[in-house]
């Protein structure tokens, strides 16, 4: 969350056809232990693959604080894990590449695309990534919030960074997740991960001018509000119905969560 | 940057964002003028995501002496076909190493 492009991006055109084309589910939040929510990503994305599932967008909850990892990413490198237990943060690591987000419950807002292949057939991976966040902005936009997406993976603003997403491609399905920064504990987060100097120094920018614009510094709406018009807005514009997550679906991510996703073996797969 | 472990053997890590682009970090420990126990890691992309390893395993082993376009090289033909690097290169895995050798133009 701290990068920051210093130029607009002109909108991609938004494939709405694409979109269009299938009728999605809306699974709405649910606060879920941080291993969960990795382990339900990759089991959603093999679903909606294998045809058992339809191209669903999951909002997510957290019960509790993490750091979450990208899939490449060194423990060491990224994390004082000393400070994160003091703190009761959560360590875990997700499917897809990218960066380290520190996530606290109530300052993030994530949700998850899950699409057949299809959807981003003859797309570049840079072009796919502007396609799932175009709709993120538009509806940003309609806040009034001077949102625009930054390649390769932002959305940010005139005040800032305002999110990142990151994709995996599994089974014939893309997963695409987005997380927004809502309100951030700055000092807690510093605390917790360590930002090199070599990550702040893109295009010469010193980090004190590297800004990020959580979305309260934006607009007075409330967390809840904003994920409820982003809802409205994909609802609007896409056929959807609201789903949920099947029992089958939550006992095999609890499976995953005890085999894989809350071990040490992938948490700390790069030491 | 580097580090001694508890048998003494120097661990080295180097850094290279491309521009506008992602991290990548690659430590390791010098071992008789060789790579061994590399970790390539970072905030980059990279589809597959298995092809970390064969990029990893292009590392191990290297010597010391191997000037960067040599490296790059080397990580370039250990791509998998069809495989796909987003935000980051051979070159840059390869400027990472040559930071990690030169510790004193280590800005880390």
């Amino acid at each position: 969350m701290t990068d920051r492009e210093s130029s607009p991006v002109a909108l991609p055109q938004t494939h709405d056809d694409r979109w269009r084309a299938s009728r999605w589910e809306i699974v709405p939040a649910m606060p879920l232990p941080p291993p969960m929510n990795m382990a339900l990503d990759e089991i959603l994305t093999e679903r909606v693959g294998a045809g058992e599932r339809p191209p669903t967008v999951r909002i997510w909850a957290w019960s509790g604080p993490c750091v979450v990892l990208g899939r490449f990413q060194s423990v060491r490198n990224e994390v004082d894990e000393a400070a994160a237990e003091r703190h009761g943060i959560e360590l875990v690591r997700r499917i897809s590449g990218g960066g380290a987000m520190f996530i606290e419950p109530e300052g993030a807002i994530t949700w998850s695309i899950y699409a057949p292949d299809a959807i981003v057939q003859g797309m570049s991976f840079p072009e796919s990534y502007a396609f799932f966040d175009a709709w993120v902005v538009e509806a940003l936009r309609a806040l009034g919030i001077d949102a625009w997406y930054a390649p390769l993976n932002d959305i940010t603003s005139a005040n800032g960074k305002i999110g990142g997403a990151a994709q995996a491609r599994r089974n014939g399905a893309v997963l695409h997740h987005t997380t927004m920064a809502y309100a951030m504990n700055v000092p807690l987060m510093t605390s917790v991960l360590r930002i090199g100097k070599e990550k702040l120094s893109d295009k010469g920018i010193r980090s004190a001018d590297k800004r990020v614009g959580p979305l309260s510094q934006q607009t007075a709406m409330s967390r809840q509000a904003i994920v409820d018009h982003l809802i409205a807005r994909f609802a609007g514009a896409y056929p959807s119905q609201v789903g949920d997550l099947t029992a089958d679906e939550l006992a095999e991510a609890e499976r995953r969560v005890a085999a894989r996703f809350g071990q040490p073996a992938w948490i700390h797969l790069l030491p | 940057m580097s580090d001694s472990d508890l048998a003494g053997t120097v661990r080295r890590r180097g850094a290279c964002k491309t521009p506008g682009g992602k991290l990548v970090i690659v430590d390791f420990l010098l071992e008789r003028e060789r790579l061994r126990d590399v970790v390539v890691s970072g905030d980059f992309f990279l589809y597959p995501e298995e092809a970390i390893e064969p990029l990893t395993a292009a590392l191990e082993g290297m010597p010391v002496d191997l000037p960067p376009a040599g490296i790059a090289a080397r990580v370039a033909a250990a791509i998998p076909p069809g495989a796909e690097l987003l935000g980051f290169s051979p070159a840059a895995i390869a400027e990472a190493v040559r930071r990690a050798l030169t510790p004193e133009t280590d800005d880390d």
